[in-house]
């Protein structure tokens, strides 16, 4: 019955959550992100066969967020998860060469669904505490960002084990979603 | 008669090539071959019949043999018929008279052959029976291994059991105990935890009464600070007094300042006075300067009456220089008589006259400088008359210097005058100045008046304040010991609310000290709960010894049993190793059994290839018997015919005896071992070969059914050894990683689909745990995973709408989803 009166609350005072997606391989960081921006520590996590969803505060704005699991089984149904939301933090691993090509092709797939067309693309460059790690600007040519169209997207190096990087990329993210309301 | 034999001869010659080419070989036989191969062939069969199986091959060989030249005979027997043809109507006669013998012999010979053929079947069959005999005790040896096999197999199964049964028991022992002594342990912890648990609060009531005390060290410190403030206040007020004693000194100082400007203004007044005398003073000089200038006139007459005195003197003094020239030139006079007087006169005069010549010049110079010098005292006089003129000038000087000395001296008066009227002035300036500086030291006294009466104002102020410091001090001293009488007061209830803390916390001491005591009753009760607990463990102790004396009696028992275990295993290992030795034997039965059984297929080949021989053979001896029935028959025919032919030729024999006679010499021999034994021969044969043939198909047929008993035994133990081998899992089981690999390869096929299983359930949990908003999200993602139509997603949404929404109706369950529900249930509604 919380939710109830929450979802009371909400329809009373109008404060609509946002709904945002963390998506990205298996393995790219995006439970630990989730958990990170929720309860502000690293959690030990394993992989996630289906999804978390949490719902975090930042800048009194209300995100749903959910992080679905980017095993290649169950990528598909990631579409079941599309419609109403309002960005989508797609997470890369910085170290991970061999797969950014198909980081890519999943990225671009997500994007031409119809129901994530108004969606904000915040792409986190993961794991930049690595030494091996690829910058931010090879990361979105390599990702294809520079080509999108009718986007509005930002990419920002992460590290969700350090905590650096997040509240930026948040920042803009909330920023961008004030603006666009 | 001869029609028939000639179709025969046909016949046979139609018959004769499906041998071969062996049938037209025996022409070249003679008949001595013939016989000595009848008789070879009539010793071989006593040995046969005692010759084993394995002669059989080389039997069948022979009879293959055998066969063949009992072609070659037949064939012969074609041309001996053909001879006999010939020879026939030769031998009606001899054979009239041999048909008696022949038939006695050939009644001897068909009872001789039966004999030997009873002979040959008893052998045959007592060789069977060898056979059989062996083979029973081979299966029994078999079927008692067997047994003892089994028997040892379901000894152990049944000590295996045993021991299971045994180490369960043991287990449900070890667990009660354990579950027993966790409960002691978990009721000890709990009375430890309660023991803590008081201790702990003892510890903090303790720590408030520290706590009070300090807060009571806290107030005093507070008032000693207090006091330490009073004090600084105090020294501060000391501190002012200093400072208004100064002020007086500074007051001292200034009235002495004062006095000293007075003083000043009367020096001034001396210094006026001193400037009044000099000034008296420069007149009384003044009149001195005349009388100087007055000194001066006289000097210079006194200087002209000097002049005139050096005038006289220098007159004087030419006229003592003449004089003393004089004196000189009488002198040298004097002299010149005197040089004259002593040497030579002429020379003394001549010097003297030189001398006198030199005094002349001397005279002169002198003369010369007299008037030189009176010259020079002329130009004295007359420098002297430039220098009167010159001091007259000079006093003309002087007297115009005085004048302007005078002049100088009056304006010097005037100067001095207006120096009076300024020293005047000055004097009116200083005693203006000397009013003003009065005027300033009455200023100044006023000032220091004005600052006597500031600084009595400073005083009275400072008083003031010092009195209002004081005041201050003393308010803030009474605020102070207001605040210390607060304090001390605060001190005081904090004291009483100490004491009364301290009573409370006595109280609660007391209260703990009773909950302690209570506690301590309770750690009594507790301790002797403890004691009994103790003496219940004590007894469990007991029990537990007991216990563990069962155990100990359980683990003798199972050492016992370990060593019985062991002893099995030991038992087992030999039973192993009697079982591996017996799978070994077995595996060697098995190869025996393999080798039995390639020796049976090898037989079963050889007997099938013999079978096929066989019935090769028993076609063509059918065939041969069919051939040699007909044969016999035609034979006896022939012989009925020929008896007939010999009844009827008895008459033509007559005139054939001696050419029978002749024959019969010919053939005694050829009749002996020809023509009747070799028919019965080959019959016997036959027959013997078909019973052979019989008893080797029984044979085959035993060893079949044999073969089968000993697979359907060697299933079974294979079985009962898998059975063991799957009882015991410790032991190497070879078969273990080929299940495993099929594990591993079916859950290789079934991974993709455990992980979506795992997917649909987490995501089905979820959907039913989280909230309606998130659950709608969900709603999508379940209807994929379960493949639910548009309809029922479309229901799921409506019904988790109407949950969501206060308001609205329940949406009717379509038909779709219950189907088993033929009628809706609510009819009133």
């Amino acid at each position: 019955m919380g939710g109830f009166f929450s979802t009371i609350f909400s329809s009373l005072f109008g404060t609509r959550e946002m709904r945002i997606l963390i998506l990205g391989l298996d393995g790219a960081g995006k439970t630990t992100i989730l958990y990170r921006l929720q309860v502000g520590e690293v959690v030990t996590t394993i992989p996630t066969i289906g999804f978390n969803v949490e719902t975090v505060t930042y800048k009194n704005l209300k995100f749903q967020v959910w992080d679905l699991g980017g095993q290649t089984s169950i990528r598909p149904y990631w579409r079941c998860y599309y419609s109403n939301t309002d960005a989508v933090i797609y997470v890369v691993d910085s170290c991970d060469c061999d797969r950014i090509g198909i980081s890519k092709s999943e990225l671009v797939a997500m994007l031409e669904e119809e129901e994530l067309k108004k969606a904000i693309l915040v792409v986190f460059a993961n794991k930049q505490d690595m030494e091996q790690a690829m910058t931010p600007t090879e990361m979105a040519n390599a990702l294809g960002l520079p080509a999108l169209k009718d986007r509005k997207w930002q990419i920002f190096k992460t590290s969700a084990t350090k905590g650096t990087g997040l509240d930026e990329a948040m920042e803009w993210l909330v920023e961008t979603l004030k603006s666009r309301q | 008669m001869f029609a028939k034999l000639k179709k025969k001869i046909a016949e046979e010659a139609a018959t004769a090539p499906r041998p071969g080419g062996a049938a037209r070989i025996p022409r070249s036989f003679s008949k001595e071959s013939i016989t000595s191969v009848g008789a070879d062939s009539g010793d071989d069969f006593p040995s046969d019949g005692s010759s084993s199986r394995e002669d059989l091959s080389s039997q069948l060989f022979r009879r293959n043999e055998q066969i063949r030249k009992l072609e070659v005979k037949l064939s012969d027997y074609a041309e001996q018929v053909r001879n006999l043809q010939k020879i026939k109507e030769k031998l009606e006669i001899a054979l009239e008279k041999h048909q008696d013998s022949s038939l006695r012999k050939l009644q001897e010979q068909n009872e001789a052959h039966q004999t030997s053929r009873a002979k040959m079947a008893e052998g045959m069959t007592l060789a069977l029976e060898k056979k059989d005999q062996e083979w029973r005790e081979k299966l029994s040896h078999l079927e008692k291994e067997r047994k003892i096999l089994t028997a040892q197999l379901q000894g152990m199964r049944e000590q295996s059991l045993n021991l299971f049964q045994k180490r369960d028991d043991y287990d449900e022992l070890e667990g009660f105990q354990q579950q027993e002594l966790a409960k002691v342990k978990h009721m000890l912890l709990k009375k430890e935890e309660s023991l803590t648990q008081m201790e702990r609060e003892l510890e903090a009531s303790r720590k408030e009464l520290s706590h009070a005390r300090e807060d009571l060290q806290a107030s005093n410190a507070l008032s000693s600070r207090l006091a330490a403030e009073l004090q600084e206040l105090r020294q501060q007020y000391a501190g002012l007094e200093a400072e208004r004693d100064v002020l007086l000194d500074a007051e001292e100082s200034a009235e002495n300042k004062i006095t000293n400007l007075e003083q000043r203004g009367h020096e001034l007044q001396v210094y006026i006075q001193q400037m009044s005398v000099d000034l008296q003073n420069a007149q009384v000089t003044a009149s001195s300067y005349e009388k100087t200038l007055e000194t001066l006139q006289a000097e210079h007459e006194a200087l002209k009456l000097e002049y005139e005195q050096h005038k006289q003197k220098m007159i004087g003094e030419v006229e003592e220089k003449n004089q003393l020239m004089g004196h000189l030139q009488g002198k040298l006079t004097t002299l010149e008589k005197r040089l004259e007087g002593n040497l030579s006169g002429d020379e003394h005069v001549r010097e003297l006259l030189q001398e006198k010549s030199a005094l002349e010049q001397q005279l002169e110079s002198a003369l010369q400088q007299l008037s030189a010098a009176r010259t020079s005292h002329a130009e004295s006089v007359s420098l002297l008359e430039t220098q009167i003129h010159q001091l007259n000038c000079k006093v003309t000087e002087g007297q115009a210097q005085l004048s302007e000395r005078e002049e100088s001296m009056r304006s010097i008066q005037e100067s001095s005058l207006h120096q009076l009227k300024g020293l005047e002035q000055a004097l009116r300036l200083a005693n203006e100045a000397a009013a003003k500086s009065k005027d300033d030291v009455i200023e100044r006294e006023q000032q220091i008046q004005k600052l006597q009466a500031n600084l009595d104002l400073e005083i009275i102020k400072s008083e003031e304040a010092v009195s209002a410091v004081k005041h201050q001090c003393a308010e803030q001293v009474k605020r102070l010991e207001e605040q210390v009488a607060t304090l001390e007061a605060a001190q005081e209830a904090e004291k009483a609310g100490a004491q009364h803390k301290i009573s409370q916390l006595e109280k609660e001491n007391e209260e703990l000290k009773d909950s302690h005591r209570e506690c301590e009753s309770s750690s009594r009760r507790q301790e002797s709960e403890l004691e009994r607990l103790k003496a219940e463990l004590s007894s469990r102790e007991t029990v537990s010894v007991e216990i563990a004396k069962a155990l100990e009696e359980t683990r003798k028992h199972k050492e016992d049993l370990q060593q019985q275990v062991a002893d099995l295993s030991l038992s087992l290992k030999e039973k192993d190793w009697l079982i591996m030795d017996k799978t070994d034997t077995l595996l060697k039965k098995e190869e025996e059994l393999n080798g039995l059984k390639r020796g049976h297929e090898e037989l079963r080949l050889q007997m099938q290839q013999s079978q096929t021989d066989l019935e090769l053979c028993q076609r063509q001896a059918a065939e041969r018997e069919a051939v040699m029935g007909e044969q016999m028959s035609t034979l006896q025919e022939q012989l009925q015919e020929q008896q007939e032919c010999w009844l009827a030729s008895k008459s033509q024999t007559a005139g054939l005896e001696l050419a029978s006679k002749a024959l019969k010499k010919q053939l005694h021999p050829s009749e002996d071992g020809e023509m009747e034994p070799n028919g019965e021969v080959a019959a016997a044969e036959i027959v013997q070969l078909q019973k052979e043939n019989r008893e080797l198909e029984q044979q085959i047929a035993e060893k079949n059914k044999m073969i089968k008993q000993l697979q359907q035994t060697m299933a079974e133990l294979k079985k009962t050894l898998q059975k063991e081998l799957k009882i015991r899992p410790d032991s190497e089981v070879p078969e273990v990683p080929n299940a495993a690999l099929t594990v591993t390869n079916n859950s290789d096929l079934n991974d993709s689909r455990e992980i979506n299983f795992e997917y649909l359930k987490h995501v089905v949990l979820k959907f039913m745990s989280c909230r309606e908003s998130e659950a709608f999200h969900l709603i999508r993602a379940v209807s994929v995973l379960l493949n639910f139509s548009q309809e029922e997603e479309s229901m799921l949404k409506e019904t988790l709408e109407y949950k969501m929404s206060w308001f609205g109706s329940k949406p009717s369950p379509k038909g779709s989803i219950r189907p088993s529900i033929s009628s809706p249930r609510t009819p009133w509604s």
